[in-house]
């Protein structure tokens, strides 16, 4: 049997795979990045005991491996919380958590460096401290760190593949049957290495366009 | 839930007998890989379109496939090539093989953090090029390099738990080992965590320490 005829059972397996890492990946940002927000304003807003869970919490994330975070929340999280988690949910958990920790880093950075005149300057003018973040404050974090939170996405891409080992069927698990299966590990690892390179370097391309598309369309000097 | 401290007691001495091999590995793979992207990133400035494009591709593989793949592709894909290498030498292989990728980059964006002038006005100066690099550029990009090869040298000893996978006895290693063992996940991945943040946190400390170390020339 020629190499491409015992690849062939696989190529449904690893699309499928492909779409779990992608799709996951991306509710996994989407509440990392909605979960580094919260995690901003509690430090701004929440007072100083909030604040420095805050700090323990950002620590804790940034101080262990994804790959330990994975387990907790696989075998850990279920008992503690009292909430059966499906290996799929905890692996997105995981991930969020993680991510949300990284985001609320870097959108602290930009907030710093953006000066903290803003907000008594917009409620001065009139709006409520919701609105201030909402019209105000956001817009100018997440334009000023679209590259990072791509960076971050990247990352976060690739820890997806962690997923594998608490029996999540996403790319890497795939990529591991099929090594097993035909033995064939260098063609099957370097494939599935070429799949998430595309995917990954799509996604900073997409991150690039929109960088310049925002460039464009905000004044000088952001 | 309780925790039972007798398994937290029971387990530390293997999860450090872990960390032990984690060391090893962070120790010889990190500088060697930080070697391995100073040279590449040194390569992109000269001359050869080939190597460029060649250290280009290496930067990018690096950037956009994930750790644990390589670590499969090197593990099970080495002896198909008739390279026999024990786990320990793979995984400072692969440790070496990602920080240099990053470390390309990092070094790549310090250069540009440097006046263009700078280099010029030294070799019209009369300085060697080697006399450039280490008198004029050096200096002065270790304040920037500083931060930058901290967050690098713990987001490999974190990764280096993927190492787990080829059964390479380190501490994610030896926390599945006992959690296999006892059941008691609760005590074992809290200890194993603890372990490693207690390492990260002092290795955010050293890499703080040495950033003042290498601006200390901006405050003179």
């Amino acid at each position: 049997m020629n190499t491409w005829a015992s690849f062939a059972p696989f190529f449904q397996d690893a699309a499928q795979g492909a779409a779990t890492t992608a799709v996951a990946s991306v509710v996994a940002f989407v509440l990392g990045v909605a979960l580094g927000c919260v995690l901003l304003l509690v430090r701004v807003h929440g007072g100083r005991t909030l604040a420095a869970f805050v700090v323990i919490y950002v620590s804790f994330i940034r101080g262990t491996p994804a790959l330990i975070q994975m387990l907790v929340a696989y075998y850990v999280l279920p008992s503690v919380l009292h909430l059966p988690l499906s290996p799929l949910a905890a692996g997105i958990l995981a991930l969020a958590l993680n991510t949300g920790a990284y985001v609320s880093e870097i959108l602290r950075g930009a907030n710093n460096s953006l000066g903290h005149g803003q907000l008594p300057a917009a409620q001065a003018l009139g709006l409520t401290s919701v609105q201030a973040w909402r019209y105000i404050i956001f817009p100018q974090l997440f334009y000023r760190t679209i590259p990072p939170l791509t960076n971050e996405f990247t990352m976060l891409l690739k820890a997806s593949s962690l997923m594998s080992l608490i029996a999540v069927h996403e790319l890497a698990t795939v990529a591991r049957d099929a090594s097993l299966q035909t033995n064939l590990p260098l063609q099957v690892f370097s494939a599935v290495a070429a799949v998430y390179f595309v995917i990954l370097f799509a996604a900073s391309s997409a991150s690039r366009r929109l960088e310049r598309r925002v460039a464009k369309v905000l004044p000088h000097g952001h | 839930m309780a925790i039972d401290f007798s398994i937290v007691q029971s387990s530390v001495l293997p999860l450090l007998q872990g960390l032990k091999v984690t060391v090893q590995v962070c120790v010889l793979g990190i500088p060697l890989g930080i070697l391995t992207g100073a040279v590449a990133a040194y390569l992109t400035r000269g001359p050869w379109r080939a190597l460029r494009a060649l250290v280009f591709a290496y930067v990018e593989i690096v950037r956009n496939v994930p750790f644990l793949i390589l670590v499969y592709l090197s593990f099970f894909g080495l002896p198909k090539l008739g390279i026999s290498m024990p786990a320990f030498a793979i995984g400072v292989a692969a440790t070496a093989f990602y920080t240099g990728g990053y470390f390309c980059e990092i070094m790549r964006g310090a250069f540009n953090s440097l006046a263009r002038g700078q280099v010029q006005a030294a070799s019209s100066l009369g300085l060697t090029n080697l006399q450039v690099q280490r008198y004029i550029v050096l200096p002065q990009i270790f304040g920037y390099l500083a931060p930058a090869t901290t967050s690098l040298t713990i987001m490999m000893f974190k990764d280096s738990s993927i190492f787990s996978v080829m059964s390479l006895t380190e501490l994610t290693y030896q926390s599945n080992l006992l959690t296999a063992d006892t059941f008691a996940y609760v005590e074992v991945l809290g200890t194993t965590a603890l372990i490693y943040w207690a390492c990260s946190v002092l290795l955010d400390i050293a890499g703080q320490w040495s950033e003042r170390y290498a601006t200390r020339y901006r405050r003179a």
